[in-house]
């Protein structure tokens, strides 16, 4: 797959405005994701796409197309995201020349935020299945350049910086407090936290940077995440379980009720045999935990997604007790124990609630 | 059930105006329900015209509190819709200025040593009522909760922050309002909101409704105040939203926290603050929301401090030594962990439960650094006697802890019968555990390796091959070893093939390794200038690296370990470009060479023995003796030092050839395959005589030297 950057603004020849598009409304547009595009650019942008698109899946939607918001139904058709999940689990996919990589390749260099969600919504996949196929040893070139594509986004977005924190020093005042005078007065040295360390470039993917390189896909996706559907999020969970080496027997059932229409029996056969276990470093687990603690304690209402992230976080402590590795451990059993906390009814007392009072004072 | 209670209705009825007006209180300041003895005084007061002008603003009050007290009346029975019916009926809007004025004034007036002036026109809402107002505001939008429709009932609730913190810019400090009623429904209404915004799905507006709890006095409930700050740590750790500060709560100049973690860092840290203090009991939850965030931003022995002010009594003494070694180990300080650990398995845990993940984790670290060796046998012994069937599948991991161990013991061991056994003990324990483990490729490369060392190279290379089939993270040590055992059967250009390879893929620090390993087969090759040439490369890939990071001192992306490696690569390159100059017969250059490794580190015994490697190679012995003595006593048993000074008291023969053979045997003892203490003990036979006894001595050393590696292989 030899793409080019530039590439990226022409590969739509069906798009009349592909090449017309003002740089200016993309500039102003890229921060404000969560509006809706409302400019014209984007949604015929959008159009050509799902009309790419068309030739790739067997069936889309009538409703797609003359949809307000296209990039939008687009992210959220179920039909649609299934279609592609199931190609994009299918054994040859991710090659150099496969027409969905491609697509995705080429929608997430669009210039519109909107329908580079809908590229991002399928990292879980993409992430997923190409990591657990490294061991096959054969060509995954189709996955390697969306990945690497994710990387560059990410190192540009970035100018190649490091994400720090700084761990507060209480014995300043802050916000929300009021500095106490302590016993032992520190030097106030500033405690640097370092999340994710400095990006170098990377154009081609080495086995020595292909953690690093996930991870940082995986960043970019924790920084979209508010934005995913559900079942985005719940494929993530579920590869974490594959990844960590969960026996997959167990989970084969949980993977068919999840409904994959298409792909037979062989198919699935042969998948289970292939996804498993992996060698999970910090660079690529701490973005994974990341992910896995929105899904976990996040603020979402899917039953099924907290039980999908549960039984991930099961599975990858169970790993880093068998690994003996101490970042881990420290990590996921903290996720564990807070499983209780929110399943515990006795720890949700409900202070806004009135008392419930025969007299009435007046 | 509608009673009003009998001591307020008792004074209703002595007020002038009509039983069923509840407009009377307005004459008191405070309110009906406050039972303050100083209404009759207030009474006088008041105008007969201002009494008019009341009763006119009563009527309407009276209908908006009807309603407010009809609306609770259907929520507690559970009839929302109804509920919702009433409360729709009032007119909050317009409501809310008085409300605000009503506030305004009355805790205003409360202020001691107030003036005649300062009299509140009756026109002006009671306490009572605003309160009751606030309330019915509660209720629509919990009942709003309860049908489900989230969005209005936040935007119902706002309503109550925005007319309270309009009126109260400062926060409510302690007694600024005397109505608890106010009060709670405030507060309620705090609390409220966030949960109704985080449960409408919009997160940015709930981070910012408990921001507006937090950052300013509401006189919250300590306990309340710290479960708000801790809902809010959660929210911004897992929301997965990243919403900064407002630009008028951004007044802290560098302390104000910038992103999500920062804040909720900085709560959770508050929290744990009001722990220590005393104020909050111990919560589990904040302690692990915190290890979560520490973990994810890598501040482990942050992390630690906190394990370590827990209070007696909330671990039990074996958890907390192992969580505290877990946050050392992380925060890559071994040696502390280690000794955690070691407490774990001491005596005075004997009488309870055996900590088997400690016990496991203290084999681990003890494999690590060959000088804990035998701590590492007794930990991974304990795990496999105690193993029962649940911690089965501990064992393996145990076994192959243990031998590792036993061979790390067996290299520094001092005794040879001990080493003999240790090696037998290595080799079978990992055998058991590739046995248990066949998927585990680090067992692999520790079979590979301690097969190696051992000499058995046939077996090295098939496992070494196993081990690279197994991994797909291509690891520059698995290379480098799979190089080694290739030199140490002669197959140099295998070797040489396999390293071209393995640089292509190998991260930077592996690539300096794989570089030097390069030179060192070039030089095995008799391909001097070859060799100079990729030290060369090597040097100048260091010195480039180095440099960007001169600019940026405060770079915190390369670590200390990273450095120091790199810094002994650079040491060892001086050394054997050295020893090269030295064969080369190239004095001058050797000396610089030999200057630059010592600039970096002066106490190297490698840098002291190459140094009287080349006065020997000048005729110098003595120069040459008394290098290698400072190289002994930099380490007593760095054995080429050993093995030089002998071969140099054998060359100057005679009486120094008992010493020569001492030094020998002890060099031997140390490194039973040193090949060139072989041949010259060899040498000392000849001199002597003994012809039989020098062939044997040869034969040796020819045969280790067929199957010696290029470099030691650990």
């Amino acid at each position: 797959m030899s793409h080019s950057s530039s590439s990226s603004s022409s590969s739509n020849p069906g798009s009349p405005t592909a090449t017309a598009a003002p740089n200016i409304t993309t500039a102003t547009v890229v921060n404000t994701s969560e509006t809706p595009s409302s400019s014209s650019s984007f949604s015929s942008k959008a159009h050509s796409s799902i009309q790419s698109l068309s030739s790739i899946i067997s069936s889309i939607p009538s409703s797609l197309s003359s949809s307000p918001n296209p990039s939008f139904s687009l992210l959220h058709d179920p039909t649609i995201s299934s279609q592609i999940s199931s190609l994009l689990r299918h054994p040859d996919s991710g090659s150099g020349d496969n027409n969905l990589c491609r697509w995705l390749y080429d929608t997430f260099h669009s210039t519109d935020p909107e329908l580079q969600l809908v590229v991002l919504r399928f990292i879980p996949i993409i992430a997923g299945v190409y990591l657990s196929r490294i061991a096959l040893r054969k060509s995954l070139a189709g996955f390697e350049a969306i990945l690497l594509a994710f990387y560059a986004h990410e190192t540009n977005a970035r100018g190649g910086q490091p994400i720090t924190v700084h761990v507060p020093d209480l014995s300043h005042p802050s916000i929300y407090h009021e500095a106490k005078p302590s016993a032992k007065n520190k030097s106030t040295e500033l405690n640097l936290a370092v999340i994710s360390p400095t990006l170098e470039p990377h154009g081609t993917m080495r086995s020595t940077r292909r953690a690093r390189i996930v991870g940082v896909a995986l960043e970019l996706y924790y920084s979209k995440i508010s934005q995913m559907p559900v079942t985005s999020k719940i494929e993530f969970c579920e590869f974490c379980e594959i990844w960590a080496g969960k026996s997959r027997a167990n989970h084969k059932d949980g993977e068919e009720d999840h409904g994959k229409k298409s792909g037979s029996n062989d198919d699935e056969m042969e998948k289970v045999k292939k996804e498993r276990r992996i060698p999970l470093p910090w660079e690529l687990l701490q973005p994974s935990l990341r992910i896995l603690g929105h899904c976990f304690l996040g603020p979402h209402r899917s039953k099924e997604l907290f039980d999908a992230a549960s039984s991930a976080i099961k599975s990858l402590y169970e790993r880093s007790l068998h690994d003996i590795d101490a970042k881990a451990i420290l990590a996921t059993s903290s996720l564990l124990r807070l499983e209780k906390f929110a399943l515990d009814p006795k720890n949700n007392i409900d202070h806004t609630e009135i008392k419930m009072e025969n007299v009435i004072s007046l | 059930m509608l009673c009003a209670c009998s001591g307020e209705q008792f004074k209703f009825e002595d007020a002038p105006q009509s039983p069923e007006s509840l407009a009377t209180r307005d004459f008191s300041a405070s309110g009906l329900s406050s039972r303050t003895g100083d209404w009759e005084s207030k009474l006088e007061d008041v105008q007969v015209d201002e009494v008019e002008s009341t009763l006119k603003e009563a009527l309407s009050l009276n209908y908006e509190e009807a309603r407010a007290l009809l609306g609770r009346l259907e929520y507690q029975r559970g009839n929302f819709d109804a509920a919702l019916q009433v409360f729709l009926g009032i007119d909050i809007k317009g409501l809310t200025p008085r409300m605000m004025r009503a506030i305004v004034l009355r805790t205003r007036q409360r202020k001691p040593h107030r003036s005649k002036g300062d009299i509140i026109p009756p026109s002006v809402m009671s306490m009572h009522s605003v309160s009751l107002l606030l309330e019915a505001i509660l209720l629509k939008a919990k009942s709003l909760e309860e049908l489900g429709h989230f969005r209005e009932a936040a935007k119902e609730c706002n309503i109550i922050l925005d007319v309270v913190e309009a009126a109260l810019p400062n926060g409510m400090h302690e007694g600024i309002v005397e109505d608890c009623k106010l009060q709670e429904m405030f507060h309620k209404a705090l609390e409220l909101l966030p949960n109704l915004w985080t449960k409408a799905g919009f997160l940015s507006e709930a981070i910012t409704a408990y921001r507006r709890a937090l950052v300013k006095p509401w006189n919250l409930d300590p306990l309340r105040l710290a479960s708000v700050q801790k809902d809010l740590a959660a929210t911004l750790l897992y929301g997965g939203v990243e919403t900064s500060l407002p630009p008028h709560l951004q007044v802290w100049g560098s302390t104000t926290p910038n992103g999500n973690i920062e804040e909720a860092i900085l709560l959770l840290l508050l929290l744990m603050q009001k722990v220590a203090y005393g104020e909050i009991k111990w919560d589990a939850d904040i302690m692990d929301h915190l290890t979560f965030a520490f973990s994810v931003t890598g501040q482990f022995e942050l992390l630690a401090t906190h394990v370590e002010q827990a209070l007696p009594g909330i671990y039990e003494r074996a958890e907390r030594w192992y969580l505290l070694a877990l946050c050392y180990a992380a925060a890559g300080q071994n040696e502390v962990a280690l000794n955690l650990l070691k407490k774990v398995s001491g005596q005075s845990e004997a009488k309870h439960k055996p900590h088997i993940p400690a016990l496991l984790f203290g084999a681990k670290l003890s494999s690590q650094d060959p000088k804990h060796s035998h701590y590492g046998i007794t930990f991974a012994r304990n795990v496999i006697d105690l193993a029962d069937q649940a911690t089965e599948h501990f064992k393996g991991q145990a076994h192959k802890f243990l031998g590792v161990c036993y061979g790390n013991a067996a290299r520094i061991s001092i005794s040879d019968s001990e080493r003999a056994l240790f090696q037998k003990e290595s080799l079978a324990s990992l055998n058991s555990a590739a046995l248990n483990m066949k998927e585990d490729p680090e067992v692999m490369f520790n079979l590979s390796l301690e097969n190696a060392v051992q000499r058995n190279l046939d077996v090295a290379f098939d496992n070494a091959m196993a081990y690279s089939n197994m991994v797909t993270e291509n690891s520059g040590r698995g290379w480098r070893l799979l190089a080694l055992i290739l030199s140490a059967d002669r197959r140099f250009k295998d070797a040489e093939t396999i390293h071209e390879f393995a640089l292509d893929e190998a991260g930077r620090l592996d690539q300096l390794e794989l570089l030097r390993l390069k030179a060192v087969l070039q030089i095995a090759q008799e391909r001097p200038k070859q060799a100079i040439e990729t030290y060369r490369i090597l040097l100048s890939l260091i010195q480039a690296q180095r440099e960007p990071q001169s600019n940026t001192s405060d770079n915190a992306t390369i670590s200390d370990s990273e450095n120091v490696a790199e810094r002994n690569m650079e040491m060892a390159a001086w050394q054997d470009l050295a020893t090269v100059y030295t064969k080369f017969g190239s004095w001058t250059d050797a000396e610089i060479c030999l200057n630059k490794a010592k600039s970096i580190e002066f106490y190297s015994p490698k840098s002291w023995h190459t140094t009287g490697l080349l006065f020997e190679a000048q005729s110098l012995y003595k120069e040459a003796l008394v290098s290698f003595s400072v190289s002994l006593s930099i380490e007593p048993e760095y054995v080429p030092s050993i093995v030089s000074t002998a071969a140099i008291l054998v060359q100057l023969g005679g009486q120094s050839l008992p010493i020569a053979r001492s030094y020998l045997m002890n060099a031997l003892r140390l490194d039973p395959t040193n090949h060139d203490a072989w041949m010259n003990l060899g040498l000392i036979a000849k001199m002597e005589g003994s012809l039989q006894q020098a062939a044997d001595f040869f034969q040796a050393a020819y045969e280790l030297k067929m199957s010696a590696p290029v470099e030691a292989f650990s």
